[in-house]
């Protein structure tokens, strides 16, 4: 209520403001835009640190090396979708090959999936034509994880004529393709569990003893 | 600037400066023009594109600008050429097949003799106009400092030092050269000259108006090279780095003879129709296979990779 009457007032306020402005716009027209280019506008919205990954050049490599794997950085901005809906989705195809990572979004229900699903078929596709990657099924998902994207403000109504500000809430996906098979993580049964348990118990030393 | 006034000398900015491009263009989605200047109201950091926006495109705008007071600049659809460099090749020399594989005693090396100097015609006439433009032109001269153009170029290529280069090679040359080379890097070493090169045709075309002269010549190179190309992680793309190659080119200068300050750059490649096929490059490459139905199987058998024809191109 209080923002309510404040705009009415405000919107006389402006017109007002505006018309003893009007003989200024004149003048800052005028001005060339080089002298306005100074303005400062904000570095978050254009700064992709994400991207920029992908133009780093390695030297070339000795013939007895072992190859080094290509890596593909991709990234899709200001999704209109929950971040921590998006985690779920991005922690579950962590560590998968690519198909198989599709093949899971493509049956996955939620919003996020076919988002996901178009990211990580473009990234495949750059990852052919640009990247110089040989075989489009060689690749896994190294990394994978959402971030908050910039939230619009909106006002929400509640009873009493009370009202609490509403975030219309987006996300950021980030997604690191690495070619090679997808690497195995050793299975660990409580059989190995229980032994180093026991050798820890084994290893410890008692000091000032006898 | 005081802050409260940042914000509505942006938008003042943004309808002077985008008001310079098309006038479709100046209505940027994501920031759509607001007809309302704001004065200290509350920072929006993120502006949606805007709902209705293809509505309100189809409404005149102009007027609506012009009624608001707001003054558009003249806006010029302008699209730059560059006449510093020809667009191509004129006249193209057509090498004779098996050229660098022949000696001149037998019989096909006697009959590529004669057809060439019955084509130095018109190049001694282009040479004669060349000279009266450039008078210290010599052709055996030439043939010498064209391929020393030529190695500069390539090691500015492989330093991709691009100052160097657009001084060495034609503005049409450039994008040829360096196209997706920029997260490259590429190891390339001249060797030596197996033959000493030669000025094998010369032209003199003329752009626009009969006076505007450009010199194209082309100059015949038989040496030693090394190429090895390697991609962005390091890995070996093309070619290899220790065992040389011997390569017949073709190589066209082209200087503009009516700018007194025009030097002579490298113009381009012609690769003839029978020129070898080059190394693959080391990938396997998936080629297209043909359209198939629901129903049909593929026939391995006989399945025909189409190769391409044998044509004589320009690089």
């Amino acid at each position: 209520m209080a923002t309510a009457a404040m705009t009415v007032r405000g919107v006389a306020f402006i017109r007002n403001m505006s018309a003893s402005f009007h003989c200024r716009f004149q003048a800052l027209i005028g001005r060339c835009p080089q002298q306005l280019s100074c303005l400062h506008t904000s570095a978050l919205l254009e700064s992709k640190t994400w991207e920029r990954r992908n133009l780093k050049v390695f030297p070339p490599q000795k013939p007895d090396e072992a190859l080094r794997p290509a890596e593909i950085h991709l990234s899709r901005r200001q999704i209109k979708y929950s971040k921590d809906k998006m985690w779920y989705l991005a922690k579950m195809i962590r560590g998968l090959s690519i198909d198989q990572a599709v093949a899971q979004l493509e049956f996955n229900d939620k919003k996020g999936a076919k988002i996901m699903k178009e990211v990580l078929l473009e990234a495949q596709d750059k990852a052919v034509k640009h990247h110089h990657v040989e075989f489009k099924s060689n690749l896994y998902v190294a990394e994978s994880f959402s971030g908050k994207g910039r939230y619009l403000k909106r006002l929400r109504y509640h009873g009493r004529g009370m009202c609490g500000v509403m975030d219309k809430v987006y996300c950021h996906y980030f997604v690191k393709l690495v070619e090679g098979p997808p690497p195995r993580t050793e299975e660990r049964t409580g059989l190995d569990e229980a032994r180093d348990y026991v050798q820890k118990l084994r290893d410890r030393t008692i000091i000032h003893s006898l | 600037m005081a802050a409260p006034m940042r914000r509505t000398l942006q938008v003042l900015h943004r309808l002077t400066c985008s008001s310079l491009t098309n006038a479709e263009a100046s209505l940027d989605l994501r920031h759509p023009v607001p007809l309302s200047i704001p004065v200290r109201t509350k920072k929006r950091y993120f502006i949606p594109p805007a709902v209705g926006m293809k509505s309100k495109m189809e409404e005149n705008i102009e007027a609506k600008i012009r009624a608001a007071g707001v003054v558009v600049k003249q806006e010029y659809m302008e699209r730059p050429i560059n006449i510093s460099c020809t667009a191509g090749v004129y006249d193209a020399y057509i090498p004779p097949e098996g050229d660098a594989r022949l000696s001149t005693l037998s019989k096909e090396g006697l009959k590529q003799r004669t057809e060439q100097i019955r084509q130095s015609a018109a190049s001694q006439l282009a040479i004669r106009k060349i000279k009266g433009h450039d008078s210290l032109f010599k052709t055996k001269e030439f043939a010498e400092q064209a391929q020393e153009i030529f190695i500069e170029a390539h090691n500015a290529l492989t330093q991709f030092n691009k100052a160097k280069l657009h001084s060495l090679v034609t503005e049409r040359c450039y994008p040829e050269m360096t196209r997706g080379n920029r997260y490259k890097t590429i190891h390339w070493r001249f060797i030596e000259s197996l033959e000493p090169p030669k000025v094998v045709q010369a032209r003199c075309p003329d752009m626009v108006s009969k006076d505007n002269l450009y010199g194209q010549v082309t100059v015949r190179m038989h040496s030693k090279q090394t190429l090895a190309i390697y991609d962005r992680f390091g890995r070996l793309m093309l070619g290899c780095e220790e065992h040389p190659k011997d390569v017949l080119e073709y190589l066209v200068f082209e200087r503009h003879l009516v700018n007194p300050y025009g030097c002579w750059r490298l113009h381009g490649k012609i690769v003839p129709s029978w020129a070898p096929a080059k190394d693959p490059v080391i990938k396997t490459v998936m080629i297209p296979g043909p359209k198939l139905r629901p129903e049909d199987e593929l026939d391995a058998v006989n399945l025909q990779v189409p190769k391409p024809a044998a044509v004589q191109w320009y690089k």
